[in-house]
């Protein structure tokens, strides 16, 4: 089957001269005996196409001022509907993902709130009286006198103790 | 033809356009909220913004009560595909009676419930656990849960709430109005993955208001471990303590044993005795610390002074239709002062004899008596005094020594108050703050005169000096006046007293400067002398007030000595009609009687060498704080003249600290 590879190859220049003296299309008893099953030639498979060199280095292009500016035109056109655009559509966008922003900040400051009560429960359970004061007897620790109690700077509730 | 065909195609558009016209018509107008609903529906999400209930501190700040966010589950039974299996799963999960789990659900079903709970306040492993499933008919919803992080403590000032978290005893159900919070809600705008975008609120959350008590936890503690400590050793069945700023009638402390925990609800049908809270809401008659409000009536409205002469008839008083006996033996006459020494019932009955009925009952009403204190507790007692009119023949010698007449703990710490405070009744109160509002405090009324209420502060001194029947409350450090109260249980089925005791002790320290009372009350009481309230409570409250005195950084007034046992030996008449006769004599001061524990081994203490009491007999005033100036004793005078009697008497071994009282008379 022919392929677009094999149908461009056939115009570049064979390497192997004896290959090349060969006519496009002539098939040899051993490739035919290589392979039998292969399909018959296309239409026009023996027309031969040559790559033709066009050297237009010399041409240039004609100057067209009014060209030049209705693009510079459009261009501009194009930015300034861009900018009008982004413009009057980005506080939307800017809005939509501010929101998705505060909502979850709103979702997570109520995940730290109740967290937070959640550990002042746990501080109130451990700061009972009775587990402090079971704690005490565990440690030996007894209750000092108030003889034994010296304010440092009893200055209003910043009251500063400690025991002899 | 070009006309023809142009005409059809304005029809054409005509009527496309009036199509298009009638369905926004219709999407926009007729049928507007129903797609708005359904927009919503899929749009919007509501979200329950958390009102927590209200905190509970104590007055140092410390959470006595809070409520944290939890949550439960439910289920629509009728959408639920195999109600077996979801019966076992969620009973595996939610470690339930399956079976049980399975009936409940299916009786829902059958009734044809879209709605039920298959548990609430789970943990949050549970929830977690739940939530992997990813099973679409378990719903799970955030509640608030109520916590009492301090377990027992307060239990009964707190209270407790039921599942909707409405108050159902204590401050919780006092002031639930207050506490409760109103939950909000807020519309969510979400994306197709259920994002936030933006939220309008719909209603605003009202978080509950946050109380401050006046209870400081710390004397809370120390009252229910020693309340409870006195109720196992003494074999009581109920006790209970209150412990009072006398000046704004801020409740610094209230135990009531038996304690329970308010976290854990009551079982159905389990006894809830232990609910009630004894210091409020259980009357009982005081006995003899109702004789305070006898002799303080006896100064105000008679002649009566400490030192007036008061025949006790040798411990025996008949009345019609009963005899009166002081438990200790006979008293001769003994000055008034003793009386409440040796809390004496006759003693009191002879001044009660004096007062009068009528001047009695108005002082009842005067100390807060037969009415509720007003305190922020539900199911608070008014006690009971019985009108006027309605008292019997004895019913005046019946009150003069605290019976028939009931009362609360906390009426009698407000009577005490009364006392410590210079004669104003205050009214007791639990709140300290509501919110950041400090609570107004009450307006006191005046009951009795000050120097009234300083001679009763001096007289409840003798309570727990040597002699005194309430010894055992004495503190190192600091002076402090008492009364005792050992009153049998009547037993309204027999229609008699018996031999149980409310044993209680009424406390004020330090007595120069009073900065506390504390009012200490076991019921039920046995054992005869080992279960009157000089014996089961005083001990108790020496505890309690002098942890609070130490907990409050209260100077101590007297120096810091072991309370002295050295007593003053027995001796004496029977009858001394003329109280100078007697003046000095240390045997009266000895001799043990009353409903109390009066030191009955009062003679046997061996006289130890050192110091001796001066004698100040005879001697002025100034004379008299010369010689006690110059010998650095402590002396406190009482009236005015010379020296008539004084306590300690002259001789008697003088120990660090003792401080001798001295009765002048012209």
């Amino acid at each position: 089957m022919a392929t677009l590879p094999t149908f461009f190859r056939r115009t570049e220049a064979p390497a192997n001269p004896v290959m090349a003296a060969r006519p496009v299309g002539a098939r040899t008893e051993r490739d035919t005996e290589r392979d039998p099953h292969m399909l018959r030639a296309l239409p026009n498979d023996d027309i031969l196409f040559y790559c033709k060199k066009i050297d237009n280095s010399r041409l240039v292009r004609e100057a067209d001022p009014q060209g030049r500016g209705a693009c510079w035109s459009a261009i501009a056109g194009a930015c300034v509907l861009l900018v009008l655009l982004t413009s009057a559509f980005f506080p939307t966008v800017a809005t939509t993902l501010a929101g998705y922003k505060l909502e979850a900040l709103r979702t997570e400051e109520r995940q730290l709130l109740a967290e937070r009560r959640n550990l002042e429960l746990q501080e109130a359970e451990l700061l009972s009286p009775a587990r402090l004061d079971r704690l005490a007897k565990d440690n030996n620790l007894v209750t000092p006198s108030s003889r034994q109690v010296v304010h440092l700077d009893a200055k209003g509730d910043a009251t500063v103790a400690m025991v002899k | 033809m070009v006309e023809r065909r142009l005409t059809w195609l304005a029809a054409i558009v005509l009527l496309w356009g009036a199509a298009i016209f009638q369905k926004i018509v219709s999407l926009q107008v007729v049928r507007h909220q129903e797609y708005l609903n359904l927009a919503r529906a899929r749009q919007e999400m509501v979200i329950e913004i958390p009102a927590p209930r209200g905190t509970v501190f104590d007055r140092w700040g410390q959470p006595l009560a809070m409520s944290v966010q939890t949550e439960s589950v439910y289920i629509n039974p009728l959408k639920v595909p195999d109600l077996g299996v979801a019966a076992e799963l969620l009973g595996l999960v939610l470690h339930m009676d399956r079976p049980s789990l399975y009936d409940k659900m299916q009786q829902a079903y059958d009734a044809g419930r879209g709605f039920f709970w298959v548990k609430r306040k789970i943990t949050g492993e549970e929830a977690e656990s739940l939530r992997t499933l990813r099973l679409e008919w378990i719903k799970i919803q955030s509640e608030s849960q109520r916590h009492y992080p301090k377990g027992t403590l307060a239990a009964h000032v707190l209270g407790a709430v039921n599942f909707e978290e409405r108050g159902t005893a204590g401050i919780e159900k006092a002031l639930d109005s207050d506490l409760r919070g109103q939950p909000g809600r807020e519309r969510v705008l979400t994306d197709v993955k259920r994002r936030g975008i933006d939220s309008r609120l719909s209603v605003e959350a009202k978080a509950g208001t946050s109380i401050t008590l006046t209870i400081d936890e710390r004397l809370q503690f120390v009252a229910e471990r020693e309340i409870a400590a006195a109720v196992a050793a003494h074999h009581a069945i109920t006790g209970s303590v209150v412990m009072m700023n006398p000046y704004n009638g801020e409740v610094l402390a209230m135990a009531s044993y038996p304690a329970y925990d308010p976290n854990i609800s009551p079982e159905p049908g389990e006894n809830l005795a232990k609910y009630q809270n004894h210091a409020v809401s259980v009357p009982f008659e005081p006995g003899s610390v109702y004789k305070v409000i006898t002799l303080s009536a006896a100064l105000e409205t008679t002649s009566l002074r400490p030192e007036s002469p008061i025949n006790c008839h040798g411990g025996v008083l008949k009345l019609p239709g009963r005899t009166i006996h002081d438990s200790h033996g006979g008293l001769g006459v003994i000055p008034m002062a003793i009386v409440l020494a040796k809390s004496s019932n006759i003693g009191a009955i002879m001044v009660g004899m004096r007062v009068g009925e009528e001047n009695m009952y108005q002082y009842m009403l005067k100390f807060g008596f037969g009415r509720r204190t007003g305190i922020e507790l539900p199911a608070e007692s008014a006690g009971k005094v019985y009108k006027l009119s309605r008292w019997g023949k004895t019913s005046l010698a019946s009150v003069s020594m605290g019976q028939e007449v009931s009362v609360t703990t906390l009426q009698l710490a407000q009577a005490a108050a009364v006392v410590a405070n210079g004669g104003m009744l205050v009214r007791p109160r639990l709140v300290l703050k509501r919110g950041n509002q400090a609570a107004p405090e009450p307006q006191p009324v005046r009951v009795i005169k000050p120097e009234t209420a300083i001679t009763m502060r001096q007289m409840m001194e003798g309570v727990v000096l040597p002699g005194g029947s309430g010894t055992r409350a004495r503190l190192a450090g600091y002076t402090v006046g008492g009364k005792t109260g050992s009153a049998q249980i009547y037993d309204f089925a027999a229609r008699h007293y018996t031999h149980s005791y409310n044993g209680s002790f009424m406390g004020i320290a330090p007595l120069t400067n009073p900065q506390i009372v504390v009012v200490v009350t076991l019921n039920g009481t046995h054992g005869g002398e080992a279960g009157f309230g000089g014996v089961v409570a005083a001990p108790v409250f020496r505890v309690v007030a002098g942890e609070a005195l130490r907990v409050l950084d209260v100077p101590k007034d007297v120096p810091e000595t072991e309370p002295t046992k050295t007593l003053v030996t027995k001796a004496g008449p029977d009858d001394v009609s003329d109280p100078d006769s007697r003046l000095g004599q240390p045997d009266i001061l000895a001799e043990g009687d009353g409903d109390d524990d009066a030191a009955p081994a009062a003679a046997e203490a061996a006289v130890p060498a050192g110091p001796r009491v001066p004698d100040f007999q005879g001697k002025t005033m100034r004379a008299v704080l010369a010689e006690a100036a110059s010998k650095g004793l402590t002396v406190l005078p009482d009236g005015s003249g010379v020296a008539r009697v004084q306590f300690p008497a002259p001789g008697s071994p003088l120990h660090e600290g003792d401080r001798i009282r001295v009765q002048f008379k012209r």
